[in-house]
Formats: structure tokens, C-alpha cells, sequence
């Protein structure tokens, strides 16, 4: 089974942390201090994911990202932090975490963040031009997109963001996974601007035949055309 | 800034000039006196000497008359020195003895005896003579004067004298008044640059060197001292950030752990998250705000940013919300326009600043962003036409928390951090805001400053 290490000192989230990973199918270790943590992530063997916190009895884990990697951990890093802030957000991607999510969060969310780290974990290699998911195919070299042999024209941002969903396809992928991947944003505008594309995007395959993209409840969306046939 | 400098210079170069120009005059005053005192009293000693002269031809008179003055005058014109002038004539005028050829023209006899009074200042041969003309009884008129000549070349020496020292005085005045105008100008401008480095945003900027023990020093101890002030001000502000991120994230993530275990009551749920984020969003507004304010004017974290990029991507963020809103919008983005900026917050100020539009705008309203260079900063223009603001709120309108009655009226979400931020985040990039007159609707006028190619 698959191991996450939580560093957090916030008992409660912790256990919140603990929850979604076993509902993951994974094995949760805490440790509580910055230093149990790093000396866990480098020493006590392979995990897949590190959930780490900032402010952190012994210092910050984003400044410890570096002993973390020198240690030989090659775990990916997802910094789930009060400091929450755009800058603080862009800060903590620029010297390595793969993600950041600002808490107070919601535990759908992290989901689908220790999900999509995971995946990229297994299939990190995409290098094959052509995704295809049954009548729907992308095509990423020359950037289109066809439903039963059909064009459908997409605008780029559009077609990013189709790259996006088929990349975590049949997961869960929130709204605000999607500002920040998609549209390199790392603020909540308030409105749910991501909606109109989504729902623009979701229309035009519809049309041309592939319910690809589903609404999931209070969660985000789910890329699934496999299902939709 | 530094182009006023030597205004500044000349100020202190004035006072010094004036004050050299005093000490200079007050000199020449003294000299002047002086001056006036030498020459009564070397007229004093002429009269002295012409009168020692008139005695002596006097006695001589009294003697045998004529005869008597007649071989005296000869005698002492033979060891004729320059200094004295005596001139004997007889009735007819011609002359019986004397240092003359003949009368000095334009003179005339007066009186008749040996004493000085009435005396006479009169010019020949090229010098001033003080002499005394008499018509000694008889009609023999006779001319006895001391030349002035050692009177006037000393005076005229003592002139020469005072103008050279005049001269020498003006010019040390000066000298001494552009040294000292130099060393305080000097003094003071490096606690202008320090000054104007600290404007500019570098408030760790300190002067080298020991302090001196002067008022200069003090100046520069008291500077030091406020810096210092505002520095720790300005990291407590961070800190305090920081902290109640922390504090007030931490029970709220309790919050919404908990909620997560609620079952059954999904859209209660939903309504609790929402409120949740919705704070979060305040303080983080306020946060941001507070941060932008206290970074104005540093660079720290600004970096070269593509201004037509982001604009244009918030753009096409919205465009379908507009679209779908039933709004006309219309961008007009200049490529390739770069500031020095932080991305996400230009980008979260242009998405304020839309959202606010497309949430106050009805369908039919035009929305417009356009993004050209102007003069020397690059300019970006948001319109509306929708209700625009209300008159007495312009005034105030970048103030937090300032809502208009109407918007609770219609039941418009908002909690009047937008545009303050807009502020904060404009003020963070030293880009000036405007709200232009406008007919209809809103409209909003951003001059951001260029970065230098």
C-alpha cells in the first residue's frame, strides 16, 4: 500500500489529513514536529506523497522542502498551509512543492489534489501526441480536438483545459485546481468563472456527441467519456 | 529631487555671500574712518609747518621789511627742495625772489599780515599746494605754501591699500562662503539621498561611517532612528499577517473538517463552506491590502511582467461571464507592454475591478478594457455603462468597506474591499488611478509606470 507522510501539528487536521488518505486506498504517518518529519521523509523509507505543513513547531516546511529532497526523498510535496495567500501560494510552488493548498480547506479538495499527485506518480509519461478516449480524441502536437472523427473548434484556453481534464481523467478535479493549472491564478475571484468555460467546453462536445464532463456535486468536475458511451 | 540640489546649494552660498559681503563693508567702514583721520591730521601738519614758515618770515619782516624777506626767499629757494613754494613780487609784479617764474595763475592775495588765516588750496604744476598770498604793505604781494604732495600720495597709497584689501576681503568671503555652502550641502545631501532611497522603497538603506559629533551627526542619529522605526513597524506588519493567517485558519479548518462529517444536511453544509470561504476571502482582502501598503514603494518581489499578457488573460477569463451575462464587452490590449509587477496581484486587480463591472452591469451595458502606451506610462482604461458610481461615494470609494446603499437595496454581494484593493495593488506598482468624469457608467483610469527598456 501506498504511504502518505503528514507533517502537521494540528491534531484535528491531521486526523482530517489521515481520513482522506485511507479513503484513498493509502497508509497515513504523522508526525507533528518539522524535524520528526523531515527525519521520517528522508529515513523511514519511500512515501508517495508528503503533506506538509508551514507554520511548524521547529520552522517552516517550505524552507525544509530542500533538506527534504537532499535527504534522497523523491516523494512528491503538497504544502497544506494557513498561509494561504497568492504570494505565499506562488512562493511555495517556486522553490518545489508540486502543489499548495491553503487551508482552511475542503476535504473534497484535498482529494483531488493527493489524487492528481498520485496519478502523476504513475503516469507521468504523456508523451504519446494522441489521447483518446474512445470517439474523443485530442491531439496534442497540432492542438485539436475530434469526436467521432468530427472537428470540434476549440478556443486554446479551451483546449487546455480539456488537456487538463483528460490528464486526471475519471477523477474528481476542482475549480480551483483549474484556475491554477489552467489559467496560472492563485486567488479565489469569489465568482465561479470557471463554470462558464467549463460549462462552454462541456456544450461543444455535447454537441458533437460526447458527454465527456460531469458535474460533481459541491466538488468540481469529473472528465469520464468512457462512462458517458 | 536631486535636479533641485543646487537651488538648495545656492540658498546656503547666499547666506554666506551676505555674510561676507557684511563683514567686507563693515571693514571698509572702519578703514574709511581711518582714512579721514590720517588725512586731517597730515593737513593738520602741513598748516603746522606753514605756519612755522610764516613765523620765521615774520620775524624777519620785522626786522628790515623787504630786504630782509627778499634774501631769506633767496636763500631758501637756492636749496629748493619741491616741498615749499615762495614767491616775492614787487608792485609791478615782477618778481624779487622766489622758487616761481611767476604769480600761480588764478590766485589772489588777500590780507596782509604773517598769520595763517585765511589760507588757500590751490593746484599747480600738477600737484596741491596749501598756501597763504599776501599783499605785504607796500604792493608786494607774496605766496608762501607747503605742497600737499606727500599728503595726497599717502592718501592715495591708503586707498589702494583699503580697495586691494576690499578686493581680498569679498574674495575670501566668498571663498570661505562656497567651501563652507560645499561641506554643508555636502552634509545634508547625503541625508537627502538616504532620503530619496528610502522614498524609493529601500528602507534598510542606512548611511556608512561613524556619526560625527555635530549637529550633522545628530541629524543623521535621529534619521537613523526613524528608519529603524518604520522598518520594524513595516516587519511587524508582516509578521502580524502571518500570525493571524495562522491564528484564524487554524480553527476555521476545524470548522470545516467537522462540517465535512456532517451527513444528511448537504445544503446546510454547502451554505456553512460558503460562508467560510467568504471570510476567508475578507481577511484575505484586508490582509492583501495591508501587505500591498506596507510593500509601496519597495521593489522587493517585483519582477518584469508582461502587463498586455495578463490583462489579457483575466480578459478572456470573463469575456464568456460578460457574454453570458448579456453584457457587450469589447478589449482593446496593446501587445508586448511590460511593467515591473507582482502577476498575481495585477491579475487579481483587473479581475476585481471586471467582476465588480460584470456584477453591477445589466445585459445591454458595453464593458471595455483597452491597454495602449502613452506618454510615459502605459495606460489602461476599464468602462462601463452601467449605474456607475454614486456621487457621494467617489469621494470615498477606495476607502474599505465603503458599499453603496443601492447595492444592499438590489442585494449585490459584497463586503467594499474590492476596490481598495485596486488601490493597494495599484499603489504597490507606482501606478496612478483615476476616476474620470464620465457620462454614463464607470470608468476607471490606471497609469502604470514603464518599465525601463
Amino acid at each position: 500500500m501506498d504511504r502518505i507522510l503528514i507533517v502537521e501539528d494540528d491534531s484535528e487536521t491531521a486526523e482530517a489529513i489521515a481520513r482522506e488518505v485511507r479513503a484513498l486506498g493509502c497508509t497515513p504517518v504523522w508526525h507533528a514536529t518539522l524535524d520528526e518529519g523531515v527525519a521520517a521523509a528522508t529515513e523511514g523509507g519511500e512515501f508517495r506523497v508528503i503533506v506538509l505543513d508551514r507554520m511548524l513547531p521547529g520552522g517552516d516546511g517550505v524552507e525544509a522542502m530542500a533538506r527534504i529532497r537532499a535527504g534522497g526523498s523523491r516523494a512528491l510535496i503538497l504544502v497544506l498551509s494557513a498561509l494561504g495567500r497568492a504570494a505565499q501560494r506562488v512562493e511555495g510552488l517556486e522553490k518545489g512543492a508540486d502543489d499548495y493548498l491553503p487551508k482552511p480547506f475542503e476535504p473534497e479538495e484535498l482529494r483531488a489534489r493527493l489524487r492528481a499527485l498520485l496519478r502523476r506518480g504513475t503516469i507521468e509519461v504523456l508523451d504519446n501526441d494522441l489521447l483518446a478516449f474512445g470517439d474523443l480524441e485530442i491531439r496534442l502536437k497540432a492542438r485539436t480536438v475530434h469526436v467521432r472523427r468530427n472537428h470540434v473548434a476549440v478556443s486554446p484556453k479551451e483546449f487546455e483545459l480539456i488537456t487538463f481534464f483528460a490528464r486526471n481523467a475519471g477523477q474528481v478535479v476542482t475549480r480551483m485546481q483549474l484556475l491554477e493549472n489552467v489559467w496560472n491564478l492563485h486567488f479565489d475571484p469569489g465568482t465561479n468563472v470557471v463554470d462558464v468555460h467549463v460549462g462552454r467546453l462541456r456544450r461543444k462536445l455535447e454537441e458533437a456527441g460526447a458527454q465527456a464532463i460531469q458535474t460533481a456535486r459541491g466538488e468540481g468536475y469529473i472528465f469520464a467519456p468512457l462512462r458517458a458511451n | 529631487m536631486s535636479g533641485d540640489r543646487p537651488w538648495a546649494a545656492r540658498a546656503t552660498l547666499r547666506l554666506t555671500l551676505l555674510l561676507a559681503a557684511a563683514v567686507a563693508a563693515l571693514s571698509l567702514l572702519a578703514m574709511a574712518l581711518q582714512y579721514r583721520l590720517v588725512e586731517d591730521r597730515m593737513t593738520e601738519a602741513a598748516r603746522a609747518t606753514l605756519t612755522a614758515d610764516l613765523g620765521g618770515l615774520a620775524a624777519l619782516y620785522e626786522q628790515r621789511r623787504i630786504i630782509a624777506l627778499r634774501q631769506a626767499i633767496e636763500y631758501r629757494g637756492a636749496a629748493r627742495n619741491g616741498g615749499e613754494m615762495l614767491l616775492l613780487l614787487d608792485r609791478r609784479g615782477n618778481v624779487l625772489a622766489g622758487t616761481e617764474a611767476g604769480w600761480p595763475p588764478g590766485l589772489t592775495a588777500s590780507g596782509s599780515g604773517f598769520t595763517i588765516d585765511p589760507a588757500a588750496e590751490f593746484t599747480s604744476g600738477g600737484t596741491r599746494w596749501l598756501g597763504v598770498a599776501r599783499e605785504l604793505p607796500g604792493g608786494f604781494p607774496l605766496l608762501v605754501a607747503r605742497s600737499l604732495a606727500p599728503v595726497d600720495d599717502t592718501l592715495a597709497a591708503l586707498r589702494r591699500g583699503m580697495a586691494a584689501l576690499g578686493l581680498a576681503l569679498l574674495l575670501a568671503g566668498g571663498g570661505v562662503g562656497w567651501l563652507a555652502a560645499r561641506s554643508v550641502m555636502g552634509r545634508i545631501g547625503r541625508v537627502n539621498d538616504l532620503a530619496d532611497r528610502v522614498a524609493a522603497g529601500d528602507l534598510s538603506a542606512r548611511l556608512p561611517g561613524p556619526r560625527s559629533h555635530d549637529e550633522f551627526g545628530l541629524l543623521e542619529t535621529h534619521v537613523h532612528a526613524m528608519l529603524d522605526r518604520i522598518e520594524n513597524l513595516n516587519r511587524a506588519t508582516h509578521r502580524l499577517s502571518d500570525n493571524i493567517a495562522h491564528e484564524l485558519r487554524t480553527p476555521l479548518n476545524r470548522l470545516m473538517q467537522k462540517l465535512s462529517r456532517i451527513e444528511g444536511q448537504e445544503e446546510v453544509v454547502d451554505d456553512l463552506r460558503a460562508e467560510i470561504r467568504q471570510s476567508i476571502r475578507v481577511f484575505d482582502s484586508l490582509l492583501d491590502i495591508s501587505r500591498a501598503e506596507a510593500d509601496q514603494g519597495t521593489g522587493g518581489g517585483l519582477v518584469p511582467v508582461s502587463l498586455s499578457d495578463v490583462a489579457q488573460e483575466v480578459w478572456e477569463l470573463y469575456e464568456p461571464l460578460a457574454e453570458d451575462k448579456g453584457l457587450l464587452p469589447h478589449a482593446s490590449i496593446a501587445p508586448g507592454l511590460q511593467v515591473l509587477g507582482d502577476r498575481n496581484l495585477i491579475a487579481q486587480m483587473i479581475s476585481n475591478l471586471i467582476d465588480n463591472a460584470i456584477k453591477y452591469c445589466g445585459p445591454g451595458d458595453a464593458l471595455r478594457l483597452t491597454l495602449s502606451e502613452g506618454e510615459g506610462r502605459h495606460l489602461m482604461q476599464l468602462a462601463d455603462t452601467g449605474p456607475g458610481l454614486p456621487a457621494d461615494l467617489r469621494a470615498e470609494a477606495f476607502e474599505r468597506f465603503t458599499r453603496a446603499e443601492r447595492d444592499r437595496d438590489r442585494g449585490i454581494k459584497g463586503h467594499g474591499l474590492g476596490l481598495a484593493l485596486v488601490r493597494a495593488i495599484a499603489a504597490r506598482h507606482g501606478a496612478k488611478i483615476d476616476l474620470p468624469a464620465a457620462e454614463k457608467g464607470f470608468v476607471l483610469d490606471i497609469a502604470w509606470p514603464k518599465l525601463a527598456p
